[in-house]
């Protein structure tokens, strides 16, 4: 069939929206019609080349949809079927999988190359030329095919233009704080960046009780969403939040800070673990250019105050676990999807929402296919 | 197609060797030859009621009947033949059965929880656990698995989700071990009581289970493993997996680890015994230490609802009861791991070994467990 999609062919080129041809699902594969898709930060790291993906590549990996067609040996989603994408698939079978860690699923090394899971041949075609998918998925798309692992099931009555955001950035940056983290009542808590993850790593350690949450971005705008998401606090710089934290926490700092840049860098983790705690712990959730290879740390520090530097992945969640459980906080009102959602594009408009991000309008920007 | 199989008609009753009549696999399903069949007392609990339920009964109350039944849920065996659908295995594979399934896409599984994964809710249902329809036929009569497997059967029909694929250069009598009763015993000590270097474990009971506590124990770097049996045999043989002490009974045990702990007790306890009733809990709440931990993890009858257990002692020593199946491991990661460890030479799986028996020696095999005389039987089939 014909349909729709946001190709990136060259680094440091727009996204260029055009016609593809999509192949049927083969084996284990499921064809889906997009009905939203999140602009998230990572899909920009291609445009740079922070992420040295295979090129040409259709773009997006936190999308969610209507299940199509379903091909041989599919088991369990049908036609009609609500689907949220995990940026990550999990087989449910390997060592990862298999002990609550399905955030590292093998499967996952796949993602750089960009091609079907099932036997590695591509499904997408534009100028006659075969075209990966952003972490196997492709969400700026109208239509895609994924394999059935890259896929969670959700209750058909969650409006899919915010469960879409469940795929990556919310579960992220909530995990990032709950699991990666692992906040407890009474903690302070920094989160450095409040874009589409750190407003997600605020709500995550809003929940679990933190009792200060200082919210550290340069964007006036960010810090009052941030207080929206459950901030107590914010600043513009580490460097300003420094003597305010001193201050609010009598000396001993944050137990927890989580680091959620548009792009990390190497050289402030020690402003970082200068904001924290002795015994506390630095979650390295934003991604740092592949090549970056060292990062200012006083290892003595680390030992003498038993400092801890943990990097997370998708928050450390599970995708078939944490994506019902987050929707049923939303239904709930415990989690706040509306307002993440800054502005909705066309995907025509694809190239005017990343302007708007690296403007930094944007919390999270959203297209909507319908 | 045909095979001869184990089956229990009702309570109290032999095991008697029937001809079953075996479907072909369905989609997600897999015909298994089977290798080797461990005799865990788990079986033996379907007999006496400690795990079962009589047709009257079942009848009476509304449920589905469980007899008659194939015996057996932890074995090993080759794939012959496989259904639609099947991705993870083919035929010729060698693979550990698993009495626990794992779908790994339910909420448990999802959450390196995979021993409570959904899809074993239905356990003692006959009907397979792809479609809820029936493969085995004994006698024109529809016939259930223990635990969906039936290992106690020269071929097994089975669903995916309950194999597990391991390599082929493991001896299949070790693979069938370490399917139920060693990954249960050694996750309970390991894992759920979360053993730790320089810690004072007790292990009450030492059978198929209990051995492997100790076997966990000591890999965790317990300062003393603690075994206590009544049969000198069996003490005897937890020396050569680990303990460091052994008693035979918890009254004996009580004084030496009161002296040997300068009063501090065990920091965790095992509860293993081939039945565990509930006026045990007592001693085995006493062996423990303040902050202490006691896992569960010996099959209790299942119409008791009491248990001596002294709840003001349980707050005021921040005690904790932790109950535990499969070891709280998950079989997908921990039966590959295990016989790593195996392989490595850490973990003894030959030595668990007592006796094997064919099919037909079955009731014979389940005498000399009654009578205290093995570890472990394997029936082993050619």
């Amino acid at each position: 069939m014909k349909t729709q999609a946001a190709i990136l062919w060259e680094t440091n080129t727009p996204w260029s929206v055009e016609e593809i041809e999509l192949d049927e699902p083969k084996t284990g594969e499921v064809l889906v019609e997009m009905v939203a898709s999140g602009m998230c930060h990572s899909d920009e790291h291609l445009t740079t080349g922070d992420l040295p993906f295979a090129l040409p590549i259709i773009g997006g990996h936190e999308g969610a949809g209507i299940v199509k067609q379903v091909g041989p040996g599919v088991s369990w989603l049908s036609p009609g079927d609500h689907v949220v994408f995990g940026f990550i698939p999990s087989c449910g079978r390997c060592a990862s999988c298999s002990s609550g860690h399905q955030n590292l699923c093998d499967l996952g090394a796949l993602m750089g190359i960009g091609l079907q899971i099932t036997d590695g041949t591509s499904r997408h075609h534009a100028k006659g030329q075969d075209v990966g998918l952003m972490c196997l998925l492709g969400t700026f798309a109208k239509h895609t095919v994924v394999n059935e692992a890259s896929c969670i099931k959700i209750d058909n009555d969650i409006p899919l233009d915010r469960a879409c955001l469940l795929g990556c950035g919310v579960v992220t940056g909530w995990g990032s704080s709950v699991y990666a983290a692992e906040v407890r009542p009474g903690e302070t808590v920094c989160v450095v960046g409040v874009g589409g993850i750190g407003a997600n790593a605020i709500q995550g350690a809003r929940l679990a009780g933190a009792k200060h949450i200082v919210a550290i971005d340069p964007v006036e705008f960010k810090r009052e969403k941030a207080m929206e998401f459950g901030a107590t606090h914010t600043y513009a710089s580490m460097a300003e939040a420094m003597p305010a934290l001193q201050e609010l926490s009598w000396g001993t700092m944050a137990n927890k800070v989580i680091m959620t840049m548009g792009v990390g860098s190497g050289a402030v983790l020690i402003e970082a673990l200068a904001l924290t705690a002795k015994r506390g712990r630095v979650v390295v959730t934003n991604i740092h250019p592949a090549m970056e290879m060292t990062a200012n740390v006083s290892l003595l520090d680390l030992t003498l105050m038993e400092k801890q530097v943990v990097g997370s992945l998708f928050g450390s969640g599970n995708p078939r676990a944490d994506i019902p459980k987050l929707i049923g906080l939303y239904r709930e009102g415990q989690l706040d999807l509306d307002g993440l959602v800054t502005k909705t594009y066309t995907l025509d408009q694809i190239n005017d929402g990343y302007d708007d991000m690296r403007n930094g309008k944007n919390i999270r920007g959203v297209l909507s296919y319908v | 197609m045909k095979t001869r199989a184990a089956v229990l008609w009702g309570q109290n009753q032999e095991w008697v060797i029937e001809d079953i009549e075996l479907d072909p696999p369905k989609a997600g399903e897999v015909l298994v030859k089977t290798s080797a069949a461990g005799m865990c007392h788990s079986d033996e609990h379907m007999i006496t009621g400690d795990m079962s339920i009589d047709n009257a009964t079942a009848d009476m109350v509304g449920m589905p009947h469980m007899f008659p039944l194939i015996g057996g849920h932890e074995g090993s065996g080759v794939v012959v033949e496989v259904g639609p659908g099947v991705t993870s295995l083919k035929p010729g594979d060698h693979i550990s059965v698993s009495f626990v399934p794992s779908c790994g896409r339910c909420r448990y599984c999802s959450t390196g929880k995979q021993n409570l994964c959904d899809l074993g809710g239905l356990a003692f249902q006959q009907g397979m656990i792809t479609d809820g329809t029936v493969r085995h036929h004994c006698k024109g009569e529809d016939i259930g698995c223990m635990a969906k497997l039936g290992t106690f059967s020269e071929y097994m029909l089975l669903a995916e989700s309950s194999c597990i694929k391991v390599d082929d250069d493991y001896n299949m009598q070790a693979v069938a071990l370490v399917s139920c009763g060693v990954a249960t015993g050694w996750g309970s000590a390991a894992n759920r009581a979360q053993v730790q270097a320089g810690d004072t474990v007790v292990v009450v009971g030492i059978g198929g289970i209990g051995m492997n506590a100790v076997q966990g124990a000591k890999m965790s770097g317990a300062k003393r493993v603690i075994a206590i049996d009544p049969i000198e045999f069996k003490r005897e043989k937890a020396m050569e997996f680990g303990a460091t002490h052994t008693f035979a009974s918890m009254e004996d045990a009580m004084a030496s680890v009161t002296e040997m702990t300068w009063g501090q007790m065990a920091d965790k306890v095992i509860m293993t015994p081939g039945v565990l009733y509930g006026e045990m809990m007592q001693l085995g709440m006493s062996l423990c230490g303040k902050g202490g931990t006691i896992v569960v993890t010996a099959i209790a009858p299942m119409s008791q609802t009491t248990s001596s257990v002294n709840l003001f002692e349980l707050a005021m020593w921040n005690k904790e009861i932790k109950g535990t199946i499969f070891g709280s491991l998950n079989p997908r990661k921990d039966i590959p791991n295990l016989l790593s460890m195996y392989r490595a030479g850490t973990l003894k799986l030959d030595e668990l070994i007592t006796r094997t028996y064919t099919l037909d020696q079955i009731n014979e095999g389940y005498q000399d467990m009654r009578d205290g005389k093995n570890i472990r039987g394997v029936i082993v089939f050619d």
